[in-house]
């Protein structure tokens, strides 16, 4: 099967396999319950979405078989380079960033986020510290002051230029 | 011609207009000297500002980023020999020599000015075709627009980098994205999963960051080298490239038009263009030119193609309605975020956005030669600005102007999810763009297949009976039937 060879190919024929399933199994369920998985092309809204699901399917079939059969002359595997695990951090980060950010608002989230990321990329602590503050004031100073855009307010209900 | 420009002019020439062209031919230009970003990274980034904008000054702005950044890539490229942006990786064949015998600034001179001048060749072209190409379209109804919509991507997904296969995967996934949230038709609510969140479909612009932003940041975080800060030699600002420029004007025309062919294809692209113009360049030139070696006309032509393009793929995004690359897509998806709807009745209604938008394309090449070589000096400085500074304010600009766009915490998960998903694709050699073009042809394409079916009383054979649908369906025909040719030998020659 290849499975280390080409993992990234795998891994992204299961992300795009599961759409067309997921299709099929709204179709019989939400859409029927709606009374529009069927009828005329007025009124079926869930023909269109059926035949992209089919073309989906038998194009992930045929790429299955070039994979297994070797067709694919470009490799992905896993492969992790040294930092890559710094990105998984990251992610993590940027994960828990994003649950605080609705309750904690964008002030007090984000320079702990950027100060972080600025020391995990190897900024010393008092630049990561500095530039995280001076990053996050003149975001917010172009959202908030020339866009008019509310940054998350957090339950401290806390902003400087709106 | 001029009528439309005429319409446009009062539009355009405003204090907003022109400032966001200055600004955004700098920002394009920054954006794209540094390696791994580009014109596509520069538009994202400022998508979620131009909605705060009006239309003409939003659409100058982004129109900006991406001829700037088009044109930023070949100056990492000369000095470097890093390409900025994929567009400029021809242009290392002639540039970092020419730059390596002591000419770094007759080599980024003659680059803007080639990218500037072959901009303003493809200007002209598509000022004159695109009304052309949008009055026929006037004879289309909806088998038509499903067929163009269909051709479209198809010729995208095929011809863009990587497998034929996985570009049509790629497209098909766009399509099913578009199909979620409320159906025009029936008002039911599609794949939404009993979120309200989803009613309205994914945020087209935080799909667009999460694929193409949040995946590079995730590259780039895994190449490494944070705190490197590269040598460069001192850059002065000259006008000399101006005067080289005249001994090859042949060459900017030649490789403007063939610039502007490619890129009116969708799917070719910049890259594809400035190879080709390159080698035909090296064809026509005497051997004692030294192409190879630091020749000034393989740097004129690969940068007059590659601007080239921008023009010539703005052709069928603005009279057609189907974007020739994946950054003229995500400008299609602006001027529709923006309340107006590209192909023939954007010339018919609003003849005054679409005067406006050539002006503001003509304006931008005009500002990039003069900017371009004032600003060489700061594009020295640009580029030692190391990676652990740039990485988490993209990553800050990239979160902030998504969540701006309608205050919704929700749309960042949906950038993160892309995100993951754009970097399971990158390294499994899925091209994104025709995600992207999928998701803005999607409700093109099913409305007006609906409604042809709708209109039609005998069933799908409406789009065989029309001369011009079943012309278009012939030509996607023949391509499917090259693709599955092409996939297949291969394994033959092995």
């Amino acid at each position: 099967m290849k499975l280390r060879e080409h993992a990234y190919d795998w891994l992204a024929w299961i992300l795009i396999g599961a759409v067309p399933l997921l299709i099929f199994w709204q179709n019989a369920t939400s859409l029927s319950d709606q009374g529009v998985a069927s009828g005329g092309p007025m009124s079926n809204a869930a023909a269109y979405p059926s035949i992209i699901a089919w073309i989906l399917l038998a194009l992930s079939l045929i790429n299955a078989l070039r994979i297994v059969a070797g067709q694919i002359s470009q490799r992905s595997p896993l492969d992790p380079t040294a930092t890559t695990r710094l990105a998984l951090i990251a992610t993590g980060l940027f994960v828990v960033y994003l649950l605080c950010l609705g309750w904690l608002g964008y002030y007090l989230t984000t320079p702990v986020l950027l100060a972080v990321l600025f020391a995990m990329l190897g900024l010393s602590p008092l630049a990561a510290i500095a530039g995280a503050i001076a990053a996050t004031l003149l975001v917010a100073a172009v959202f908030e002051g020339l866009l008019n855009v509310v940054l998350p307010l957090g339950i401290f209900s806390f902003t400087l230029f709106g | 011609m001029f009528d439309l420009l005429l319409e446009g002019a009062p539009l355009y020439f405003s204090a907003a207009s022109v400032l966001l062209t200055v600004l955004g031919i700098i920002g394009g230009l920054v954006i794209g000297v540094l390696p791994g970003l580009g014109p596509l990274m520069g538009i994202v980034l400022l998508l979620p500002v131009a909605f705060h904008l009006e239309p003409i000054p939003a659409m100058a702005m982004l129109i900006a980023v991406y001829v700037g950044g088009s044109a930023g890539g070949s100056i990492s490229a000369i000095l470097l020999r890093i390409p900025g942006t994929p567009l400029a990786a021809a242009t290392l064949f002639d540039g970092y020599p020419l730059a390596q015998k002591g000419r770094s600034q007759d080599a980024i001179g003659l680059s803007i000015t080639a990218s500037s001048l072959g901009g303003l060749v493809a200007g002209i072209v598509l000022i004159f075709f695109s009304p052309v190409l949008a009055d026929f379209a006037l004879k289309f109804a909806p088998p038509e627009y499903a067929a163009m919509a269909l051709l479209g991507l198809l010729t995208i997904a095929v011809v863009s980098e990587g497998s034929a296969i996985k570009g049509m995967l790629a497209g098909g996934l766009g399509l099913a994205v578009a199909t979620v949230g409320t159906d025009e038709f029936t008002q039911a609510y599609r794949y939404t999963f009993g979120t309200i969140n989803l009613t309205s479909g994914p945020n087209l612009v935080a799909v667009v960051v999460g694929l193409f932003a949040l995946s590079e940041l995730f590259v780039q975080v895994e190449g490494g080298n944070f705190r490197d800060r590269p040598q460069i030699q001192k850059l002065r600002i000259s006008f000399r490239a101006l005067r080289l420029i005249v001994n090859h004007r042949w060459n900017v025309v030649r490789s403007a038009l063939l610039g502007t062919g490619l890129g009116a294809i969708p799917g070719a692209g910049g890259d594809v263009s400035a190879f080709v113009s390159y080698a035909v360049a090296k064809r026509l030139a005497a051997e004692e030119d030294g192409y190879g070696e630091g020749a000034e006309g393989g740097v004129v032509a690969t940068e007059a193609a590659n601007n080239g393009t921008c023009g010539g793929a703005l052709i069928p995004t603005l009279s057609l309605g189907i974007p020739g690359d994946a950054s003229t897509a995500v400008l299609l998806g602006a001027l529709f975020l923006l309340g107006f709807f590209p192909g023939p009745e954007l010339f018919q209604y609003h003849a005054d956005v679409a005067g406006g938008i050539f002006l503001a394309y003509l304006a931008s090449n005009v500002v990039l030669i003069v900017l371009g070589i004032l600003l060489v000096p700061f594009f020295g400085t640009v580029l030692k600005v190391p990676k652990a500074w740039l990485l988490p304010l993209v990553l800050l600009l990239s979160t902030m102007g998504t969540y701006a766009l309608q205050n919704s915490v929700f749309d960042l998960w949906v950038m993160l999810a892309f995100g993951c998903i754009g970097y399971v694709l990158r390294k499994a050699s899925y091209p994104l763009a025709p995600i992207i073009i999928g998701m803005i042809l999607g409700p093109v394409l099913e409305n007006n297949f609906r409604r042809a079916l709708l209109l039609s009383r005998d069933g799908p054979m409406i789009f065989l009976e029309r001369p011009i649908s079943a012309t278009i369906l012939a030509i996607a025909a023949v391509m499917l039937v090259y693709v599955t040719v092409t996939t297949l030998r291969p394994r033959k020659a092995r």
